[in-house]
């Protein structure tokens, strides 16, 4: 094989890893938007609070710090040396629970029943409020997130690919990732849970049933408020998982939410309404703007990975407004 | 229908039910009960109120005034999920499905109120969950058997054709084992065939399981042969309340449904 192809096939891979977190955050956002019809944009705050939530139990910092010592005049900020991953990890899975059963309690449940944009509207309030709370809670300094996952280039892989190249070329290897990896591993692992989940228990088809028809699900003795907070929980829970990829590949900052962004067009491509579709949304997009990069890149001066994503979806918003999977809306006459 | 149903076993009572949006009366005082094991059925023209009444023994409407009895208790403000936990089943006149499931998947949400299962065990799986997961499933198939729908058990509901997914809706209601069963407008928009099996599963749930059955219908032929009692209302009014015959041969009735000239 020439150094050509085999790098042709690096940037697909990367493209695949890419892929998979941006898959993450559309999951989170379809999972809602199948149970309730809202569009949470607080998606992407949702998974930087976690984030930012999980650093502060880790390093033992005490939450409101700055503000009880803006108010007090004391000089706390740290309560000790901090605690494991594993119970940083749950801690944080219970803060996000809290935060579905409040955020039902506070906002949905009045304003239940309303225009699919009055809903949209509460999200964008939700994700200003969870910002501000966020850094008052924990601080806006930028901090790193180490739950034990390798990361860094894989050496085996790259010597097994070294050998790939035919002979009288010069070619070092492939580069991936570790980190990508797992996260790719733990995606699929989150996925098929959640299938699992949704196909063989109670609960699960309960959430099926909301998704596809309120009143029935309400006649059949299924209390739609119990289940929204369950899918928030499990949004909020796949909010966590995203923040901890994202942040361990680039640290907790703020900006992590503005991965939501990119949610949107794999939204656009996979459709609002469809898992598997966010899934190979977020796929089609990560490995399209890695080759577009690669290929095209190099004619127009680069960062073409800024805009190539939602140039694609207004593409598809042109010929097929639905997505690749989503249902076909149609408005009967 | 049955022949034993005693006439001091009340189910249901609704008691002087008014309700109104806005400036419209829907329903106005209207009265009537539903015995333990009968089937009963509530007709009247289009807009007569039908449908209303149903929401309201559903829970999704809340009657302005009047009182409705269940089991011997009078029941208070109830949401349409904790009514279908008392043991109230219903299906709809333009069917509500879960169209994106399977027949078994819709059959077995039927089942929701009976799972005991909580979260945490169902996240497990193995064990109690499990357990009760195929337990239900063998109620589940029972039921697949008497309606007679086994070739559909895994096509997802909303490929099926009009007169199966009312099928399927009938079991999800069957599958909650509920005391009272409310259907609307069984029948409606089937073909003659379709008509006549759905009478004959309607009467073979009520003897064979005992279930009482609350049914509206438009069409009167049908109801006066598989009914015990029927309840006539007309613009929100009840007309008239008595066994088939009665109601067939009662002159207001006969005026509502041909109509007559008032000169």
């Amino acid at each position: 094989m020439t150094p050509d192809f085999l790098n042709t096939i690096e940037v697909i891979l990367n493209g695949l890893m890419a892929g998979v977190m941006y898959s993450l955050v559309a999951l989170g956002f379809v999972l809602i938007f199948k149970a309730s019809g809202i569009f949470n944009y607080a998606q992407g705050v949702m998974a930087l609070f976690a984030a930012l939530t999980l650093v502060g139990f880790q390093t033992g910092q005490i939450p409101f710090a700055h503000l009880v010592n803006e108010i007090f005049g004391t000089q706390i900020h740290h309560w000790g040396p901090g605690m494991n991953n594993l119970l940083a990890i749950l801690l944080t899975i219970l803060v996000m629970i809290v935060f579905a059963w409040l955020v039902e309690k506070l906002v949905l449940q009045h304003i239940v029943n309303q225009e699919p944009i009055i809903l949209f509207m509460a999200t964008i309030g939700l994700a200003f409020f969870m910002e501000g709370i966020g850094d008052l809670m924990w601080g806006a300094d930028l901090k790193t997130l180490d739950v034990g996952i390798p990361s860094g280039g894989s050496f085996w892989w790259e010597d097994v690919t070294r050998t790939w190249v035919s002979e009288g070329h010069e070619y070092y290897g492939m580069y991936i990732d570790l980190l990508d990896v797992w996260a790719a591993g733990i995606a699929v692992l989150l996925v098929t849970v959640l299938t699992l989940f949704s196909q063989y228990t109670k609960t699960g088809r309960a959430l099926r049933a909301v998704a596809d028809d309120h009143q029935a699900a309400l006649t059949v003795g299924i209390s739609l408020r119990s289940i929204w907070v369950i899918v928030w929980s499990i949004a909020g829970i796949v909010a966590l998982v995203a923040g901890i990829m994202w942040g361990s590949k680039s640290g907790v900052q703020f900006s992590l939410s503005l991965i939501a962004l990119k949610a949107l067009p794999v939204l656009i491509l996979g459709g609002f309404t469809s898992i598997p579709g966010a899934i190979i949304g977020g796929l089609i997009i990560g490995v399209g703007e890695k080759l577009f990069e690669f290929w095209i890149g190099p004619l127009v001066g680069g960062a073409t990975e800024n805009w190539f994503a939602y140039v694609l979806a207004l593409f598809f918003l042109m010929f097929r407004p639905q997505g690749l999977f989503g249902e076909r809306i149609i408005e009967r006459v | 229908m049955q022949d034993t149903v005693k006439e001091d076993d009340i189910l249901l009572e609704v008691r002087n039910i008014s309700l109104s949006f806005g400036g419209v009366r829907a329903l106005e005082n209207i009265s009537f009960d539903i015995r333990k094991g009968e089937v009963r059925a509530i007709i009247g023209p289009n807009g007569a109120g039908k449908s209303s009444m149903l929401n309201v023994i559903n829970g999704f409407y809340h009657p302005q005034e009047g009182e409705i009895w269940f089991d011997g208790k009078r029941r208070h403000h109830m949401k349409p999920h904790q009514v279908a936990k008392l043991g109230i089943a219903r299906t709809f006149q333009n069917i509500a499905l879960f169209k994106g499931m399977s027949t078994l998947d819709n059959l077995m949400t039927g089942r929701y109120i009976k799972m005991r299962a909580n979260l945490f065990s169902q996240m497990v799986w193995v064990g109690p969950a499990q357990r009760e997961e195929v337990e239900h499933r063998q109620r589940v198939e029972e039921i697949i058997d008497f309606l007679k729908i086994q070739s559909i058990r895994k096509t997802p509901v909303g490929k099926l054709p009009y007169g199966m997914q009312k099928r399927v809706e009938l079991g999800r209601a069957l599958a909650a084992e509920s005391k009272l069963l409310l259907l609307d407008e069984p029948m409606a928009g089937m073909n003659l065939e379709e008509k006549e099996d759905m009478c004959r599963f309607v009467l073979d749930v009520n003897e064979q399981f005992g279930t009482t059955i609350a049914l509206i219908e438009h069409d009167m032929g049908v109801v006066m042969d598989i009914s015990n009692r029927v309840v006539v209302l007309d613009y929100g009014k009840k007309l008239a309340d008595g066994s088939p015959d009665e109601v067939r041969n009662n002159e207001k009735v006969i005026d509502a449904y041909l109509g007559v000239s008032h000169d």
